[in-house]
Parts: C-alpha cells; structure tokens; sequence
C-alpha cells in the first residue's frame, strides 16, 4: 500500500468513525437530556408571549395578515 | 391538556423586547451574509442566461474567451451554489440559531470575517472560472487558490454557530436546530475531505486515482444538497410555517424522525449519479437503497408541513413569506419524490445524461431551495431593518415571475429530456435529429430563465429600497404584533406555556 492510498484511507475510516461516532454521540446526548420527553412542548417553543400561537405573524406591506 | 394561565401585558412586552434584541443584534452580520447572497444571485442569473442562449445561439459572443460556452457554465454554477446558495444558508444559520437558542449575537467579528472571506473566495472563484483556471470536475470547478478562502470562511461561520449553541438560553433544540447545528458540522467536513480526495494538497498529499476521483466527486456533489442546503432549507420552512400561521408543526415526533432518517440515508444518495458509469455495481446499487430510503423522511416532512397547512391555505393570499416558503416546501416532497425514482436504475436508462436531470436538478435548488429561502427573507429583512417592504406589487411581480418561470423551466425540459433519452437509446434514429428536436426546448429555457430574472431584479430592488431607507416603518418594532390588536383576548386558542427559564 502507497502512502498515498493510505492517506485517502485514514480519511475515509476516519471521517466514518468521526462523523457515524458524532451522530450516535449526539442522539445520546439528546435522549439523556430530555430533548424528546415533551414534544409537545417542545413543538411551542418557537412562539412567546408576544407571538403566542394562534397569532398570524407575516402580511403583505400595509395588509391585514388574516384569520 | 390544560390550558396554561393567560400571559400578562409586561410578559408580552418583556418577550417581545427580548425578540426585538435578539433581532437587533443579528442586523448587521445576517444582512451582509443575505445582501451579498442575493449579489451571487444576480451575477448567477445572468451567467445563467448567457450560458443557456449558448446553447441554441452558438454564435453569441463567440469571440470573447472569457466566454467560451464551458467557462460561463461552471461559473453559473459557481455562483448560485457556492455564493447565493451557500451565503443565504448562511444568513439564515445565523438567525435561526440567535432566535432559536435565545441569545442575541455575540462575536459579531466572526461572521465578518466569515462572510468576508466567503465573498473574497467567491471573486477569486468566479473570476479564476471565466479568466480560465476552472478544475474539471464538476462541482469543484474552484481554482485551487479561491478553495482555502472558503473552507476558512464556512469554519468561522460553523465555529460561531457551535459557540452560540453554548451560550444558549432555550433548553429545548427545536427541530429546525438540529437541521442547522447538523448542516454546518457537515459541510465544512465534505467540502475539505472533496478537496483533499479529488485534488490533495499541493505538494504534500496527492489525490485518489481512478474511479474514487469520480465517487468522490458525486458523494461531494449530492451530498452538497443533500447535507447543506436542504437541512438549511427544511430548517427554515419548519420555522417560518409555524410562525406565520401560529399554529405549532403539526406531529413534532414525525419532524424528529424525518431529521434522524435524512442523517442516517442521504449520503448513501450520491452513487446514483453513476449509474452505468465505470464504477463497481454494488456501489451504485447501494446508492439506488438510500436513495430509496430517502422516502421515509420525505414522507415526515410532507405529511408535517401539509398538514400543518391544512386549514390555513388561504393565508398564502395574505403573506409573502408563507408564499414562497409553501412553494418550496411543495416542491421539495415533488423534489424528492421525483430524485428517489430517478435513481432506479430502469428509470436512469434513460433520463440518465439528458435535459431530465438539468431540470431535476433546478426544481431541488430553486424550486425548493431558493424559493425557501426567499419565503425567510421576506420574513426576516423587515425583522432586522425595522421597515415593511416597499411595494407588494413588486413583491407579487417577484413571486409570480418565479413561480412560473421555475415550473415553466421544469416542464419544457422534463419533456425534452425524457424524448431525448428515448431517442438516444434507439440506434435508427440519427444524432443531429435529436439536436434538432430539443433545440426548440432551449429556446424555452432561454425564456424561463428571463422570466426568473425579473423576479430576482424585482426582489433586488426591493432590499436595496429596504436598506436604503424606503419603506414604512414596522408597527412595534421587529416583532410583528405588540400594538393592541396583537392578541385577541377570549381566542379559543390557547397562549403557550411560560418561557422556559
């Protein structure tokens, strides 16, 4: 094995086990830490007091956003 | 469910300055990154044009090397992925992730200096393409001294997204964050490992030979839409739906599952490309499963965002931004659907190396893409400038010349494409017939693309007006409802629940 075929080797297993490991990481992260627990909560987080749901957001200039 | 107790004025007031904040703080770096997006947008166009009026007016300009036919294609390709595409992903990572994670910007310098050196690659890019220095391979044409300006720009971009993410103050990662916080992982990842594999560096590490050179290059080239623009894409639209209609995505659980799948299949995707090609069977094949399974998350994706519309179609009358963002959203399960059956492998025989695949290729980008990303600045710009948009006629002009040009462009070439492999694959009929069967097609491409043209000058005109300074003054600031018709009290609706701390 050339050295150059072994350079493009140690990219490839080393980005699947950098980046398979990083998504598997990632999805135990966020098991652990409750990010699917709510989903319904979670789904509510985009709106606020000021932007509460049920509240149309965006018009044409000048117009009535609508029911 | 209980309803949560009714918010209070200085609670809405409260959040909506903490939005106004967040917003404020993005201004400058979001507004560079989309202003200078939509100046590659512009520069693309015309490349566009010019290089489709090649097609049937050979002549055109003929004597101009800076114009051969090749250069102006690579460039137009240049141009739209790597400067609009990619600096309006930009623009709206660093957005989405200020608002989602509920910190205003910090390190603004950061993304100067991003963007910056994004823009200064892009110079040297397009300009190295039409003086001449493109590298063959498609989707990498980048002269090899405009590729470091990039790889760095994108990681400054990443590195302040990651750093954002750890200073967040919501605990919760919605849906559109993991597409965000996954998009810029990834891309800055393929577009070094593409550069190292396809080219090596320059006196140190030489390239792949053989078939991995090719690949390389169709796992970097679908993986570039697969892993960059359509998570930033999806992002966008699972924000800016929900938002404007005001009404939470509608199965939450299904997005989870649709982003988890997109990670888990899309890069096995990129094979299909060469399919028939001279490269082993089983990779190809591999490919043509991904692909395939590529059905699962896009099923997710429609099912959500169709349903979440249901009932609120009639909105598409009242705003802009659900406008566009429903037109990409659309347009991306037609997308996907169309891709996931293009890649079989009877199907590729003959599709496969005609006009089909061009126009495949635009309806994902623009169709899909570009038209969401529209739909986000029409929501955003007014956000962070403190203006309404000048004109809804020209906002209207913009939509309509795009919407019919895409669909316009799409149709002409899926029928010219789809007789042109039939033809090519039956050995009676001469070459030159096919040419001149296809040529009244290009003709029609030529137009499409005028027609997109106009609606991008529109849009153009449109930000310059709304940075310059025209525009009517957004009531209460850069959130949308505090005046006193902001909540209806006694809505049926219920409000949501208190801000997590």
């Amino acid at each position: 094995m050339s050295p150059a075929d072994f350079a493009v080797l140690l990219t490839i297993v080393g980005s699947i086990v950098l980046f398979g490991g990083a998504a598997v990481l990632a999805l135990g992260w966020a098991f652990r830490s409750g990010q699917f627990d709510n989903l319904d909560r979670g789904a509510r987080t985009i709106f606020g007091p000021d932007e509460p749901v049920g509240q149309p957001t965006d018009a044409f200039p000048g117009g009535d956003p609508g029911r | 469910m209980t309803n949560p107790p009714p918010m209070t004025a200085p609670e809405r007031e409260r959040a909506a300055r903490e939005r106004g904040a967040i917003d404020l703080s993005c201004r400058g770096p979001v507004l560079y990154l989309a202003t200078s997006g939509v100046f590659w947008l512009l520069v693309g166009t015309a490349l566009a044009v010019f290089t489709s009026a090649k097609l049937h007016t050979p002549a055109l300009m003929a004597q101009t090397p800076w114009l051969f036919t090749g250069r102006p294609r690579m460039a137009h390709l240049q141009a739209v992925n790597l400067g609009w595409a990619s600096l309006a992903a930009m623009a709206a990572v660093v957005w989405l992730t200020s608002r989602l994670c509920r910190v205003p910007v910090a390190f603004p310098a950061l993304l100067y200096a991003g963007g910056t050196l994004w823009n200064v690659g892009m110079v040297l890019n397009v300009g190295g393409v039409l003086a001449g220095d493109a590298r063959g391979v498609e989707w990498l044409e980048a002269p090899g001294y405009a590729v470091p300006f990039l790889v760095a720009g994108v990681g400054l971009v990443s590195a302040w997204t990651a750093a954002t993410f750890g200073r967040r103050r919501e605990r919760h990662l919605y849906v559109s964050q993991w597409y965000i916080l996954a998009a810029v992982f990834w891309f800055p990842w393929l577009y070094t490992v593409a550069q190292l594999m396809v080219f090596g560096l320059p006196g140190l590490t030489r390239p792949a030979t053989g078939v991995v050179q090719p690949v390389v290059n169709w796992w970097f080239a679908h993986n570039f839409l697969g892993l960059w623009v359509t998570p930033v894409g999806l992002a966008a639209a699972y924000y800016i739906i929900p938002k404007v209609i005001g009404r939470p995505v509608h199965s939450y659980y299904l997005s989870i599952i649709g982003f988890w799948s997109t990670a888990l299949f899309y890069s096995w995707a990129g094979m299909h490309h060469l399919i028939g090609g001279p490269i082993p069977a089983w990779l190809s094949t591999a490919s043509v499963v991904g692909s395939m399974m590529m059905f699962i998350p896009v099923i997710a994706v429609a099912i959500n965002h169709h349903m979440t519309m249901l009932g609120s179609f009639h909105r598409l009358t009242y705003s802009p931004a659900l406008r566009f963002t429903v037109f990409g959203a659309i347009t991306y399960t037609a997308v996907s659907f169309q891709g996931s059956v293009e890649a079989l492998k009877d199907f590729s025989e003959v599709a496969h190396f005609t006009q089909y695949t061009v126009a495949h290729a635009h309806l994902g980008l623009y169709g899909f893409y570009t038209m969401t990303m529209f739909g986000l600045l029409y929501y955003m710009v007014p956000r962070l400038t403190g203006r309404e948009w000048l004109s809804p006629l020209l906002i209207r002009i913009h939509f309509w010349c795009d919407a019919v040009g895409i669909t316009w462009y799409f149709v002409a070439l899926s029928v010219a494409g789809w007789w042109q492999g039939r033809m090519l694959n039956d050995p009676r009929v001469p070459f030159g017939d096919i040419t001149e069967y296809v040529l009244p097609f290009l003709f029609q491409r030529t137009g499409a693309g005028v027609l997109i043209g106009l609606g991008h000058v529109a849009f153009a005109a449109l930000l310059v007006a709304n940075l310059g300074g025209w525009g009517r003054p957004r009531p209460g600031g850069p959130t949308y409802f505090t005046g006193p018709a902001a909540v209806r009290e006694g809505s049926t609706t219920p409000p949501p629940g208190p801000l997590p701390s």
